[in-house]
């Protein structure tokens, strides 16, 4: 589905992702983790079309097509989904009218009919539950006022409205207690499909005794410097990200 | 320097009651002696009326008799076109809802003409346009609702311009008695295309207890000149609720001279003005507070494109003995070029004990963090723009849900919203 060559990325002339290589397959959930500062929000932001980076090498191959010349909002038609770090509060537009007009300009785009106010409502009730959030969302300004609990699931429930193909959650777990932890888990998990990636940027395990996923990439100083199974985590949680060598302990320290 | 003589021989063009001929003639001599308003004056120091003296300015001529289409007024309707009262629409009484003229003419029982021209003429600092008003106002629109009595519909009044380079002056004398309750727009437009010069007055009286929403919406051609007064006097416990829309004109300045004259009364003003194009509109509000435990709110938001300009400029004053004044005031403004300006200033004045006071006044650009979140959601850059400048304004429109008017201004009002720049098109 995704297929990441050698990226490299700067901002600022400053260079923050050195040749990433990544392949992603329908279906799987990767965990990227690392150190602050390696670069893993970068990708995400990267990956969504996010304006301000040079992308100078490397290619990004998304369901057969060239993936870095597209706009965001046609990524996203076309099936990405990044859950923000830090969702934004947009005072004066109502939840239910983001999630209704997103969702109608990418059943356009893929042709299909745009889906009325009342039909629109029993297709977000399931998935309010499914977030533990009631109606009351629907008619709040988007994420204004929200707790950092509620602004992370308003981004799954937005998720789970849109059902992308290839979802990006940015550090979805930072700032949550543990019980705003396992509803956002669980509305994660209960959105896993054999026709859909995720990939979860984190920097603590916790989110992956939740979430196992089917691999994990340590990020540090701008690339993959070790890749594994779901026992990656564990070990990383244990030796924290030192034991990776010097080259992480490097730009930990001087990053 | 402008020839006095379009302006008499515009006023010797007049019909009206002669009881008003030695106040006109005076009021002509004012302002001949005044001029136009220049830089020199500080609410003048941003505008410029120059144009106005190059103009081949005159007195509109007699209507052609062809009624201008319409659109549809939800409510109690009078419609001017070149000052000329040209349909009504209303089941009010005479005595409630009609020209001025008549008002002074006929019905002397019921007119106390004591607050005409008083509330307008006080304190107004550019009012030499205020005198040429006076001067030569024809018909005008008068509104008397009676005591205790609360109108059950809206009352429209159209203001529109037709004929090119005509000078127009609209004047409305409004009295809201002993603790009546209405609605009322005024609604200023014209013929796209055509350069003129609207200078409308409009006087409010409201007695003990009144309560008044008033929409006020500029929507002039884009060449044409509006430089228009409201002047409101709020008597105690009354309420004044308005809702000042400035969306079209080359120049558009409106000013709000609002008194608190009596205890414990309230105003609520809300403001959006859009300068895009070469526009520049301003908004100039002077509220003062004179009696005990008044309050006053002000909301403006202003958006300004291309290379328009925009000035807010509030001033609250609160005067000795005002105690337990609450004023506040709140100016948010959205550059969307870089070669637009907005000016805000926002001032206060106290000379009283025990009040609450505060302003806010920010000028930014739209929030590219916000428009990438939408973006990033599916929805095209252009409709996420509109979606947020619909969110900032629409903080000033609060009055619309409880007017009842919010699906008749709507389709106006977005149809103004600037869209965003075509990219350059590649070869």
């Amino acid at each position: 589905m995704l297929q990441i060559r050698n990226l490299h990325v700067s901002v600022a002339d400053k260079s923050i992702l050195k040749g990433i290589d990544l392949t992603i397959n329908a279906g799987e959930v990767h965990a990227i983790m690392g150190p602050n500062g390696s670069g893993k929000s970068t990708l995400a932001q990267v990956l969504a079309g996010r304006e301000g980076y040079q992308i100078s090498a490397g290619s990004v191959q998304y369901l057969e097509r060239d993936l870095l010349p597209l706009t965001p909002e046609e990524r996203a038609r076309a099936g990405i989904f990044l859950a923000f770090q830090y969702p934004l509060e947009i005072p004066g537009v109502a939840n239910v009218q983001l999630l209704r007009t997103a969702l109608n300009s990418q059943r356009r785009a893929r042709g299909e009919a745009e889906m009325d106010a009342i039909d629109f409502l029993e297709y977000v009730k399931d998935k309010l539950v499914l977030l533990g959030m009631d109606d009351s969302f629907l008619y709040r300004s988007v994420n204004e006022g929200f707790s950092g609990g509620e602004k992370k699931r308003n981004e799954i429930l937005q998720m789970a409205v849109l059902e992308p193909r290839l979802a990006i959650l940015d550090e979805t777990d930072s700032g949550l207690d543990i019980d705003a932890l396992h509803v956002v888990a669980q509305g994660v998990n209960s959105l896993r499909r054999p026709e859909r990636a995720i990939i979860l940027v984190t920097h603590y395990q916790r989110l992956l005794n939740l979430i196992v996923p089917d691999q994990v990439h340590v990020l540090a100083g701008g690339r993959i410097v070790r890749s594994g199974g779901s026992e990656l985590a564990e070990v990383l949680e244990h030796k924290g990200y030192a034991w990776l060598g010097d080259e992480a302990e490097f730009m930990e320290t001087h990053l | 320097m402008i020839t006095p003589i379009a302006y008499q021989e515009a006023l010797s063009h007049i019909d009206a009651p002669s009881s008003f001929a030695a106040l006109r003639q005076t009021a002509l001599r004012k302002f001949l002696q005044a001029g136009l308003p220049d830089s020199h004056q500080e609410d003048w120091r941003y505008i410029s009326l120059e144009h106005l003296e190059r103009m081949p300015l005159h007195a509109p001529l007699a209507p052609s008799g062809v009624l201008p289409a319409l659109e549809d007024y939800p409510g109690a309707l009078l419609a001017y076109q070149d000052d000329r009262l040209v349909w009504q629409d209303t089941t009010l009484p005479a005595s409630v809802l009609g020209t001025l003229t008549d008002a002074i003419g006929g019905g002397a029982a019921t007119w106390s003409p004591s607050a005409f021209g008083t509330i307008a003429g006080s304190g107004s600092v550019g009012s030499s346009l205020t005198q040429l008003n006076a001067a030569l106002w024809r018909e005008g629109a008068c509104l008397r609702v009676p005591a205790g009595e609360r109108l059950r519909q809206p009352v429209f009044l159209r203001f529109a311009a037709a004929e090119a380079d005509a000078m127009l002056y609209p004047r409305v004398f409004i009295n809201m008695a002993v603790g009546s309750d209405a609605i009322l727009v005024e609604h200023f437009l014209g013929d796209p295309g055509i350069e003129y010069w609207q200078n409308p007055v409009t006087e409010i009286n409201l007695e003990a207890g009144a309560r008044l929403t008033h929409l006020r919406i500029i929507e002039d051609s884009n060449l044409a000149t509006h430089t228009g007064l409201s002047a409101v006097n709020l008597d105690q416990d009354s309420s004044y609720r308005a809702l000042n829309l400035t969306l079209g004109g080359l120049v558009a300045r409106h000013q709000l001279d609002l008194t608190l004259t009596g205890a414990g009364a309230e105003a609520r003003l809300d403001g959006v003005f859009i300068a895009d194009g070469r526009c520049s509109t301003e908004q100039h509000l002077r509220i003062v507070h004179q009696a005990p435990h008044g309050k006053s709110r002000t909301l403006y938001r202003g958006l300004a494109d291309g290379r328009g300009r925009g000035v807010f400029d509030a001033r609250v004053e609160v005067r000795a003995h005002a105690d337990g004044s609450d004023a506040q005031q709140s100016s948010r403004n959205l550059l969307l070029s870089p070669h637009a300006e907005i000016d805000a200033k926002p001032q206060l004045e106290i000379y009283a004990d025990d009040v609450k006071c505060s302003h806010g006044a920010t000028v930014g650009s739209l929030d590219e963090d916000a428009l990438f979140y939408l973006r990033s959601r599916g929805i095209d850059g252009d409709n996420a723009r509109q979606l947020l400048l619909q969110a900032f304004i629409g903080e000033a429109l609060g009055l619309l849900d409880d007017t009842g008017l919010r699906d008749w201004l709507m389709p106006r009002l977005l149809a103004c919203i600037p869209r965003s720049h075509p990219k350059e098109s590649r070869p």
